[in-house]
């Protein structure tokens, strides 16, 4: 699985309309994506959906970037896929 | 010292409505006395004993919202914002950085995001409370409209949200007009919206005893008529600008109506059934005729509901005050073609109001066959007519027994 195409979909269901080719890792969703914390949290929720995982409050509050939300899913997949 | 009270213009309008996705095609059904009242589609309605509604058809929020806001606003919002839209349009009214402090927003809605708190629900018992959107309060808020509104056309004076069950629209207008009345402030962009045919909404509303019963969604809502057995629930948003008259003019703006007076009183008897002697609404048409100076009323646009309590009451209080003269005025219930728009409804039924003045002919009540004896008015039945209008009234009363009249005028030049 690639985890940056999944965020991007995420990205895209929960803002519609979004320039996708502006979904990189360097993104940042406050000032690149116009990604609110409300709206980080709505995307959190469609990644928690899609991939069946679970993302705490706090690990949400310190990401600021795409690039981190992609290592934060890909350390939760890893744990799952080592257990 | 005392002020002169400002008069207050109508300067723009819109409207999401049961009959048309703005004013121009809603005003053309009236007159057609075409009605928008049909089988529901919004959920399945099999199980339920009301199956009809007036719900708002072909409404794209793409259309008339950018898809960001479309997403996260409740279906009342999305109605609110593309009304709010259309009245600002319409009235020329450029929000610029010397004025957007003298400008404010209220939209009144009797029941909010009902729409957005059901799907919520439906998460909570099946995923449970983490898979919450963070959206659903800004989206269930009753001020969630009001709140959008401003943010989308940088207002920046006071902004609130107001309900009164049913009278909502007309209080949100009787708000707005005593701030601009009173010198508060210059413009307001006022109305109401609400959007709850949910499965919720018309079990509540059922369950309640005011829905009628009638299988037959065109004939269902008969106000004034012998065999009326309730309301139908409609949905829509309906929003005005209002703006100081000297202002207004100052800007050049074309002035479609004037307010001229705003009463509002209540039952302190039930929390749904209107006092059957129309005693509050009485006084509150009453309170209205004395603010504007006693003016000859030609016409009434009547809350006329199609429920048995309403129309029997609201009869009561037009021939309690306008006594012998009663028969003679023109009252019609655009009710029987739009529905219940609930919160919407005072504000779209005062616009109503301002095209008559405009345009001097008068909405029927549709559906009005058999009258019921003791409603003996003049309900202008099943077919528009041509009359000039200078001064119109309209009345709105609510759950909760709030009584609210408006009179608005044809404006006559300075």
């Amino acid at each position: 699985m690639n985890v940056l195409d999944e965020v991007k979909k995420a990205i895209c269901k929960i803002q519609p309309g979004i320039d996708e080719s502006k979904i990189v890792p360097e993104a940042r969703f406050k000032e690149d994506l116009e990604i609110d914390s409300l709206s980080k949290v709505e995307m959190a929720l469609a990644l928690e959906e899609a991939l069946d995982l679970t993302l705490q409050d706090a690990e949400l509050n310190d990401i600021k970037a795409v690039k981190q939300v992609i290592e934060l899913i890909e350390a939760r997949l890893n744990v799952r896929n080592a257990t | 010292m005392s002020v002169m009270p400002h008069r207050v213009a109508v300067t723009g309008y819109g409207a999401v409505t049961p009959l048309g996705l703005n004013v121009e095609d809603s005003w053309h059904s009236l007159l057609e006395g075409k009605c928008g009242i049909d089988y529901i589609t919004l959920f399945d309605a099999s199980e339920f004993d009301v199956k009809i509604a007036a719900e708002v058809r072909g409404f794209d929020p793409a259309a008339h919202i950018d898809p960001v806001t479309a997403r996260y606003s409740d279906r009342f919002s999305q109605f609110a914002l593309a009304a709010a839209f259309q009245a600002v349009a319409m009235s020329g009214l450029k929000i610029t950085d010397e004025n957007k402090f003298d400008i404010g927003v209220v939209i009144g809605s009797g029941i909010g995001g009902i729409g957005a708190l059901s799907a919520q629900y439906r998460v909570l018992y099946e995923k449970g409370p983490k898979r919450i959107s963070p959206f659903l309060i800004p989206m269930l808020i009753s001020d969630g409209a009001s709140g959008q509104i401003s943010i989308k056309l940088g207002i920046m004076g006071p902004n609130f949200s107001m309900a009164s069950s049913c009278a909502t629209g007309a209080d949100a207008l009787g708000m707005a007009f005593n701030l601009i009345r009173h010198g508060e402030i210059t413009a307001m962009i006022a109305g109401g919206s609400d959007a709850s045919i949910t499965p919720i909404g018309i079990a509540g509303f059922t369950q309640a005893g005011a829905l009628s019963k009638n299988p037959d969604p065109v004939k269902a809502c008969r106000p004034f008529d012998k065999n009326r057995d309730g309301f139908i629930t409609g949905e829509g948003a309906a929003v005005l600008v209002l703006e100081n008259m000297d202002s207004a003019l100052k800007r050049g703006a074309h002035i479609l109506a004037e307010i001229s007076s705003y009463g509002s009183t209540s039952d302190a008897y039930h929390i749904t059934k209107p006092l059957e002697s129309g005693e509050g609404a009485a006084r509150a048409i009453q309170a209205a005729l004395k603010s504007a100076g006693n003016p000859e009323i030609d016409y009434i646009n009547a809350h006329g509901t199609s429920t048995y309590f309403n129309d029997l009451s609201e009869t009561r209080a037009i021939k309690n005050v306008f006594g012998e003269k009663a028969s003679r005025i023109p009252v019609s219930s655009t009710k029987s073609m739009h529905g219940h728009m609930l919160g919407a409804t005072g504000a779209f039924e005062a616009l109503i109001c301002c095209k008559v003045v405009q345009e001097g002919i008068i909405p029927p009540t549709i559906n009005l066959q058999d009258p019921d004896p003791e409603c003996d008015l003049d309900y202008v039945p099943n077919t528009a007519r041509k009359v000039a209008v200078q001064h119109a009234m309209t009345n709105s009363f609510g759950f909760g027994g709030h009584n609210s009249s408006l009179i608005i005028s044809r404006y006559e030049g300075k």
